[in-house]
């Protein structure tokens, strides 16, 4: 990978976040009765010493631009986003944070497992065109990417968790539960993460083994797997060494695309389960017109999309030698 | 909002299909064109005459029902928690349901096929920066701005119970956030159909028989990617659809205009699917599913008569 | 020197099993491969023989959907899905290829027959090292470690003239006539009995075109290849092949040696190839253009395939396949113009109705 290809890469998701950090200032700042009412309020519990400092660091009384832009940049920057309404004053930065790992949890390993499960599944599906596997494959993924990730959690707590009682239907750990160790503490955190987990790997899986389908079925036409057919090589080595390499370079791309649709999915699933997350936090901030808060969560969800854009794009210039230029 | 990740976002070589008619007859020879057709025709159908299928919207007031009652003979979907119907609510949120999806979609295609057209033909500096907006739009995690935004404009208009045309203030706002968050992709396709347009022989004609740009761009450009509109629209619909569901799953619907999300928030809400109360939320939930995936049955049926590339793959 | 080389001493990796030493290198009887369409088969190779010697190097020539390259990947069974070989037999040292399932075609495949395809930029995958790309069929076909195999690949684009520092390019990195080369190398990885040229130079450049071919009759000597050359381009197969058979919508015109038949061409439609053939000595304007179009092959005439062309068709060619003629001095034609009764008879020198031919080349312009 070429070091003009990285650095015109870093250089795109420096602007972009650049933007999303002006974007949040205008959202907050140039609304009408904004920001003394969005953002500092009407919230009991602020105490009114907080409320005076933070008008005063911000330079509320000052005009918009410059002053109240720069004092704006400098405190995001240090990160001090303000402090929510609902946590009584609590700085936001410090809610995110507890937040921010159930999401990373479920997401991660949703994602990572949407991804294998769901490339290996296009992937056979394409190579066996026409096949059992491929029938009911593309059929399941075109339901499952019809569907809202939140129904199909709503379906899945009525038969598993109301219906059938194998898991427990909210929250991330039973509620005053004391444990023997760390390993019955990961057991529990496992029996209430596995249908949210299922959620999120299910409402992606299709989406992805419909990609990679129709990669597959594209890259199989090419010049080059008849090569690999006349040079005699078996079918799992024409599979391995000449198909999926390229048939994922497409693949790479749309799933980056993909991760800030991801985002309302991860938001909706966690409410269904009650999942201590971003989510939950976004929805709640939502009902309760946390506006500090919500602008946190757009910083921060809209950062992590664009650093995982970023990784998604240097992994497409590690698996393709042809972007060096 | 809900992910355009498959790949039947149509691509750029577009043949001419001929009339309106051939059209339809191509459509309906397809099974999947058929069934979507089906899918939406029903749907379409409940949203036009709810009060003649179900009577008019049950409220808090006029519910008679038991508190969450399963199916019985008098309530084939069962009832809610204040009494009502589900089935007399799932048929009116239907055309809530319906009427912001289409309206978003306007918006939404309106705004991207304009932006694209004039992007690709004007070109230079404004294309520039038109297509690095669209692509900031493109990364950004919309459905949380499309929150905010809605919220935002909410408590900054104070909606109140004002209505426009029959439909809430509350909703009208959802249909515009939609089409701010999600034109980007349709006017970057648009935009490469414009492009390739631009290099043909009759544009340059028009140009040089000095017919003005707006002229060019109305009478020549546009026509020629109507088709690629329509195949987008479909796709852009099913995609309103599930951004305006998820919106008001997150308590951004409006209790008194109910659509399909609100039904299945409120349903939440009340804890439903731990009560088992599976009535609840299956009629509507059903229903969305069915809808989008109509409607991407449609947009792959059109695909497949728009382009023809996929046609000659062996 | 003198010492005649034979397929099995010249060869490093052994025949076989079942190979026949006394066999040809490779006999083609009766080859149809037809293609299921919609409405019924395309007869795009209907009966095609032939035989290959060991170190010769075989044209084949004919206007594109003649059926040549459905000939080669037919000799390999690399055929699109809906394609069959629906008679006939291909021998390979004497074993018959025709009823090999996938699986045991594989052991042929590169081994014993490679092709060098056309436009090296797609046969390639874009996204590995053109050496190691070389090195997998020594791997994965001839069983040699990772290090000998990649060694060995170096060797080989060193031996097509690619300077060994280029061996980890990628395909996009060489030019075309670079990746021509390591297509060359790679045909070569696995010493093959037979190496297919599928139109090796249509997409390169007349200079390189001129190079790449330079290098494969230089191979050919070196290595004592058997070629099959298959192009459109008679210059090619003039200047590269012993023997040179013309095909005209799936069968053959005429075969013999290239002397023979580029000097004297007998098949009315050979002649005409060679007249529509520009060379550089010839008049423009004597360049003769074949009217009328070749026949759809799910319907084709019966008879004669190139009757409704021919200007010298007879009754009985429309209805009549012609039955093919062997000349003394090699030449085989299949056509009505020379009677079979005559065979033992015929003279080397081209036989009456035939007109004056265009100019032979050294012909003054």
């Amino acid at each position: 990978m070429g070091i003009r290809y990285l650095a015109r890469r870093l250089i795109t998701a420096g602007v972009t976040i650049g933007l999303i950090v002006v974007l949040n200032f205008v959202l907050f700042r140039m609304m009408p009765g904004s920001p003394e009412r969005l953002l500092l309020g009407r919230m009991p519990g602020v105490s009114a010493n907080v409320l005076a400092t933070t008008r005063e660091k911000w330079g509320l009384d000052k005009p918009l631009f410059p002053d109240q832009f720069v004092a704006y940049i400098s405190s995001t920057v240090q990160g001090d986003l303000g402090f929510s309404f609902a946590a009584r004053g609590r700085p936001v930065t410090e809610v995110l944070g507890q937040r921010l790992w159930p999401t990373l949890v479920l997401f991660g390993l949703g994602e990572l497992i949407a991804i294998i499960l769901g490339l290996a599944l296009g992937a056979w599906s394409g190579w066996k065109r026409g096949g059992i596997v491929d029938f009911l494959g593309n059929g399941a993924s075109l339901i499952l990417y019809s569907t809202p990730y939140f129904l199909l959690g709503m379906g899945l707590l009525l038969v598993f968790a109301t219906g059938l009682g194998w898991f427990p239907t909210y929250g991330m750990s039973e509620v005053g539960r004391a444990y023997a160790g760390p390993f019955d503490e990961l057991i529990d955190v496992g029996r209430h993460l596995f249908l949210p987990l299922a959620t999120v790997s299910l409402g992606l899986i299709g989406q992805y083994a419909i990609v990679m389908r129709s990669s597959i079925v594209e890259t199989m036409s090419e010049d080059y797997i008849t090569t690999a057919r006349a040079k005699g090589l078996n079918d799992g080595r024409i599979l391995r060494s000449h198909a999926l390499p390229n048939a994922l370079l497409p693949t790479v791309t749309l799933i980056a695309i993909n991760l800030g649709y991801v985002v309302a999915g991860a938001i909706t699933v966690e409410v269904v389960f009650n999942w201590p997350g971003l989510g939950t936090l976004t929805v709640d901030a939502l009902a309760s017109r946390d506006y500090p808060v919500l602008q946190g969560v757009f910083l921060l969800l809209s950062v992590a999309v664009v650093v995982a854009n970023l990784v998604a794009d240097l992994a497409y210039g590690l698996l393709d030698p042809r972007v060096r230029r | 909002m809900t992910a355009p990740v498959v790949p039947m976002s149509v691509g750029a070589a577009v043949r001419p299909v001929g009339g309106v008619g051939a059209f339809f007859k191509k459509l309906v020879r397809r099974r999947n064109g058929l069934v979507g057709l089906i899918i939406l025709g029903t749907f379409t159908f409940l949203a036009l005459v709810p009060d003649l299928l179900v009577g008019p919207l049950q409220t808090a007031v006029t519910a008679a029902g038991p508190r969450l009652g399963p199916p019985t003979a008098a309530y084939p979907f069962g009832t809610d928690e204040l009494g009502r119907s589900v089935l007399n609510l799932t048929v009116h949120a239907t055309r809530i349901s319906m009427v912001i999806g289409l309206l978003a979609t306007i918006i939404t295609v309106g705004v991207g096929a304009v932006l694209g057209i004039v992007s690709g033909y004007v070109g230079g500096r404004l294309d520039g920066i038109l297509m690095r907006v669209a692509d900031f739009f493109l990364v950004l995690p919309t459905f949380v701005l499309a929150i905010i935004l809605t919220a935002i404009i909410r408590d900054v208009l104070g909606t109140g119970s004002r209505e426009i045309a029959g439909i809430r203030l509350s909703l009208l706002v959802i249909v515009i956030v939609i089409g701010i968050t999600s034109w980007s992709s349709t006017a970057r396709i648009i935009r490469a159909q414009t492009l390739s347009l631009r290099e043909l022989a009759f544009i340059d004609r028009a140009r040089v028989i000095g017919a003005s740009s707006g002229h060019i761009m109305w009478r020549h450009i546009l026509p020629n990617v109507v088709n690629l509109i329509v195949a987008n629209a479909v796709l852009t619909f099913a995609g309103a659809i599930l951004t305006e569901t998820t919106l008001s799953f997150v308590g951004l619907g409006d209790p008194f205009q109910p659509s399909w999300g609100q039904l299945l928030d409120a349903a939440r809400t009340v804890g439903a699917p731990s009560l088992g109360a599976w009535w609840y939320f299956l009629p509507a939930g059903t229903a969305v599913v069915m809808v989008v995936f109509a409607f991407t049955l449609l947009g792959a049926a059109l695909d497949d008569i728009l382009n023809p590339k996929l046609g000659t793959r062996r | 020197m003198t010492e005649p080389v034979t397929v099995a001493s010249r060869r490093q990796w052994p025949l076989p099993r079942l190979a026949d030493p006394a066999a040809p290198l490779l006999e083609v009887r009766n080859l149809k491969t037809h293609f299921r369409l919609e409405h019924g088969w395309l007869q795009a190779v209907d009966g095609v023989s032939f035989r290959l010697e060991d170190g010769e190097a075989l044209g084949l020539a004919g206007e594109s959907g003649c059926g040549k390259t459905t000939t080669a990947l037919s000799l390999v069974k690399l055929l699109p899905e809906n394609a069959r070989i629906r008679e006939g037999s291909i021998e390979l040292f004497g074993i018959d290829l025709v009823p090999k399932a996938e699986r045991a075609m594989q052991r042929y495949r590169w081994r014993e027959i490679s092709i060098v395809f056309q436009g090296a930029m797609n046969a390639f995958n874009p996204v590995r090292r053109v050496r190691d790309q070389i090195a997998e069929p020594i791997r994965y076909r001839l069983g040699q470690s990772e290090t000998i195999a990649k060694a060995r690949a170096v060797e080989l684009l060193d031996l097509v003239g690619i300077p060994k520092k280029r061996a980890d390019a990628y395909p996009h990195e060489l030019s075309g006539g670079m990746r021509q080369r390591a297509m060359i190398a790679m045909a070569l990885a696995c010493d093959p009995a037979i190496v297919i040229g599928d139109e090796p130079t249509t997409a390169l450049d007349v200079m390189v075109q001129a190079q790449v071919l330079q290098l494969l009759e230089q191979l050919r000597m070196d290595l004592g290849l058997s070629l099959i050359l298959i192009t459109h381009d008679l210059s090619v197969i003039a200047e590269t092949c012993d023997r040179v058979l013309v095909m005209y919508a799936g069968r053959v015109a005429e075969e013999g040696p290239v002397s023979r038949v580029f000097t004297a061409p007998r098949h009315p439609y050979t002649r005409k190839l060679l007249g529509a053939f520009p060379s550089i000595h010839a008049d423009r304007r004597t360049l003769e253009i074949i009217p009328g179009q070749p026949p759809d092959l799910t319907a084709p005439p019966p008879g004669c395939r190139f009757a409704p062309r021919c200007a010298f068709a007879m009754p009985v060619c429309t209805e009549v396949v012609p039955p093919e003629v062997r000349f003394a001095d090699g030449v085989r034609v299949a056509c009505h113009l020379f009677p079979t009764s005559d065979v033992q008879t015929v003279s080397v020198a081209p036989v009456a109705p035939a007109p004056p031919l265009a100019p032979p080349p050294s012909a003054p312009a």
